[in-house]
């Protein structure tokens, strides 16, 4: 059993690389934007490290494929500057910067057959032909097409094409990769296996990359950090690790995996959710006694118990019921409502309460959660069953009028 | 739909009816260019067309009609590549200008030719002291031409410029082209079946303009006496066979160039 204890973490940004970092790759400096009166872009700043692949993840019209297009130098920010390798680019059209860009329909030319594709680049560049077929071929390799060189596009697949604009930019060797949703046009399976095969192309030439995406599944796995964008600005970044086990906001939270989210107050170290508390290493005064926060844990962060008690690394919340179970395939998702007066944690003179913006009860709400097969076959459980729920995991955020602003509701179960 | 038997009745008497209606309207005319054309015996045919006006006339058309094709594909591809990209005040009315001349009757077209390029006419007048003549000549065909046929190849290459991928354009400048090595490499190679079927259709017209061209051509046998004029003053001279021997070049010319863009297009579009 992890034991992993209770974490707080305030809304603020992580600081966007370690200072030990060289000059990065890439950094966006205070990019803001405005189509006539509307503000789509906000202060967006961030670096992208040499070799370092960075997701963009945000749900559509949140602005990201604006601020790959601003990159691209295809759009003029408002404000702000971009750099690529510490030279100012901002000014420069597309085609000075020295990026290459992955549309997300391909956009290879038709007319071109896939090796002309590829060494598009480098005749427009007029390199000596053996230099353009030496590279062609080296590139034709590394994707696997050597046998589709003299296609055309429109003969290739979803897959294939991909690779095929991948190739076709690393041919001219750019600072900067940047990939605007690169997998939306594939079916579920291709997806699947091209980011993978993607994130092994990208450690093997080394080349920075900016991704665009609305998949967190995606997000998560060719990351190495994750931008978390919400309407024109940037709510988290951090590792895959950070954004998902301490997200900065509700956004985050919800946006990023499945997250159940319970209104307490802060008191004497503890978060007060109910009738429940849950032990919180305050960090300093990030907090105030009787303040007003949100518990946010994740599905799979809750244990069930029969009894109150819970192995270390696990706090108790509180005694619900089984409402529903579901079986998910890997894992069993289990709705328990909490219990409302009774058979709390703790025994306590306060009757348990939650406050819920949009309350199904006024006094009760269910949480989701869920179980691993091994577990799930060890406890079996029935609806109608009583149980103890325990955390090995959790988020404090205040509950500010800005995170609910952008709340989401309640439970969100993305699962 | 009504079945006999499993038999539909409707689609051969439709089919039928169809070829029924066209022919007095379509096939009988053409046929009896060939008919009457051929009914003195080829010899009589091919001494008409050797007659030195009748090839005159043939290559004069021929010649014009190139001159105008080649100046309304490139203005089309231009004025194309403007309106579509560009977004502007009075960017409609452009269109609607441009599209315009198809509407206007050809003897009108010609009319306001000699208005504007005539010895009297509003710039002909001034051009006159230098020398210059434009009416009359070779080149007021080239221009009565352009003018009638201003909007073919236009209609045929902007609505491809429409719903072209903006992006396969951005590819390429972001891949490190200028405007031109995009325009060169990415957009003309997907133009080139509108392009071609522009072409012929432009062509195809100015050949055959007549209207305009009587007007401003001053029709002067073995200068500047087009195809279709030498046509028109062969039979009011009564010279019938004469006349048909060309009708008949005409008539396969066009028939040539629209089987060409008919069965080519695909071909066209295809890599």
């Amino acid at each position: 059993m992890k034991a992993q204890v209770a974490r707080i973490m305030d809304s603020s940004i992580t600081p966007p690389l370690p200072e030990s970092m060289p000059q990065p790759a890439a950094s966006i400096v205070g990019i803001s934007k405005r189509f006539g009166k509307t503000s789509v872009l906000e202060n967006i700043s961030f670096d992208v490290a040499e070799g370092e692949a960075l997701v963009l993840l945000g749900a559509s019209g949140s602005g990201k494929t604006t601020i790959l297009r601003i990159i691209a130098g295809l759009e003029q920010p408002y404000t702000g500057k971009i750099m690529l390798h510490g030279k100012e680019v901002t000014e420069l059209p597309p085609r000075e910067r020295g990026i290459g860009v992955i549309f997300q329909s391909y956009a290879l030319f038709p007319k071109m057959t896939v090796e002309k594709n590829i060494g598009y680049g480098l005749r427009i560049r007029r390199r000596r032909r053996k230099e353009i077929k030496n590279t062609v071929n080296e590139l034709l390799s590394l994707v696997q097409l050597e046998e589709h060189r003299k296609k055309y596009p429109s003969q290739l697949s979803g897959g294939q094409q991909q690779r095929v604009a991948i190739a076709r930019t690393l041919a001219y060797k750019p600072e900067v990769l940047l990939f605007d949703e690169p997998f939306g046009a594939l079916d579920a399976q291709t997806r699947v296996h091209l980011r993978r095969e993607i994130r092994a192309l990208l450690r093997k030439v080394n080349v920075p990359a900016i991704f665009i995406t609305h998949d967190q599944e995606e997000a998560l796995e060719l990351g190495d950090r994750i931008a978390v964008i919400n309407v024109g600005h940037i709510e988290q970044i951090g590792t895959p690790r950070e954004v998902y086990n301490n997200p900065a906001s509700e956004y985050v939270a919800t946006f990023l995996g499945a997250a159940n989210i319970l209104e307490g107050t802060i008191s004497r170290g503890h978060v007060v959710v109910g009738n429940a508390q849950m032990p919180a290493r305050l960090l300093g005064d990030r907090f105030k006694e009787g303040q007003a926060v949100k518990l946010i844990f994740r599905p799979e962060d809750v244990l069930i118990s029969k009894t109150q008690e819970f192995p270390t690394g696990h706090a108790c919340l509180s005694s619900g019921v089984v409402e529903e179970i579901s079986f998910v395939g890997a894992y069993e998702r289990l709705r328990i409502r909490l219990e409302a007066s009774s058979g709390a944690c703790e025994t306590s003179d306060t009757p348990f309460y939650l406050t819920t913006e949009t309350p199904e009860r006024s006094n009760a709400k269910p949480v989701i959660c869920t179980r691993p097969k091994p577990e799930t076959n060890a406890f079996r459980l029935r609806t109608g069953d009583r149980v103890f729920l325990g955390l090995s995991s959790f988020t404090v955020l205040p509950n500010d009028a800005r995170t609910s602003a952008t709340s989401q509701p309640i439970i969100k179960t993305s699962i | 739909m009504r079945h006999v038997r499993g038999f539909d009745v409707v689609r051969p008497l439709s089919i039928w009816m169809l070829i029924f209606m066209m022919m007095p309207l379509v096939f009988l005319p053409l046929a009896s260019i060939f008919i009457f054309g051929t009914s003195s015996g080829l010899g009589n045919f091919w001494a008409a067309l050797n007659a030195p006006e009748a090839i005159f006339a043939l290559k004069l058309s021929m010649v014009t009609s190139f001159w105008a094709t080649a100046f309304n594909v490139l203005f089309g591809l231009f004025a194309a590549y403007v309106l579509s990209r560009y977004n502007f005040l009075g960017r409609n009315a452009l269109i609607v200008t441009i599209s315009l001349p198809t509407a206007i009757p050809t003897a009108v077209a010609g009319f306001a030719l000699l208005l504007l390029w005539g010895p009297y006419g509003t710039l002909g007048r001034l051009l006159r002291p230098q020398g210059i003549q434009i009416m009359f000549t070779a080149s007021a065909i080239v221009l009565a031409n352009i003018f009638v046929t201003f909007p073919l190849a236009f209609g045929v290459i902007k609505p491809v410029f429409d719903t072209m991928s903006r992006s396969l354009e951005e590819a390429s400048a972001t891949i490190g082209a200028t405007r031109w090595q995009t325009f060169w490499h990415v957009t003309l190679p997907s133009l080139r079946g509108a392009i071609v079927s522009g072409a012929l259709l432009t062509f195809a017209r100015a050949v055959g303009e007549f209207g305009s061209t009587i007007l401003v051509s001053g029709n002067l046998a073995g200068r500047t006496q087009t195809a279709p004029l030498y046509i028109f003053a062969k039979f009011n001279e009564g010279q019938i066979e004469a006349a048909n021997a060309i009708a008949i070049v005409l008539a396969l010319f066009s028939f040539l160039i629209f089987s060409v863009l008919f069965f080519a297009r695909d071909w066209l579009d295809v890599d």
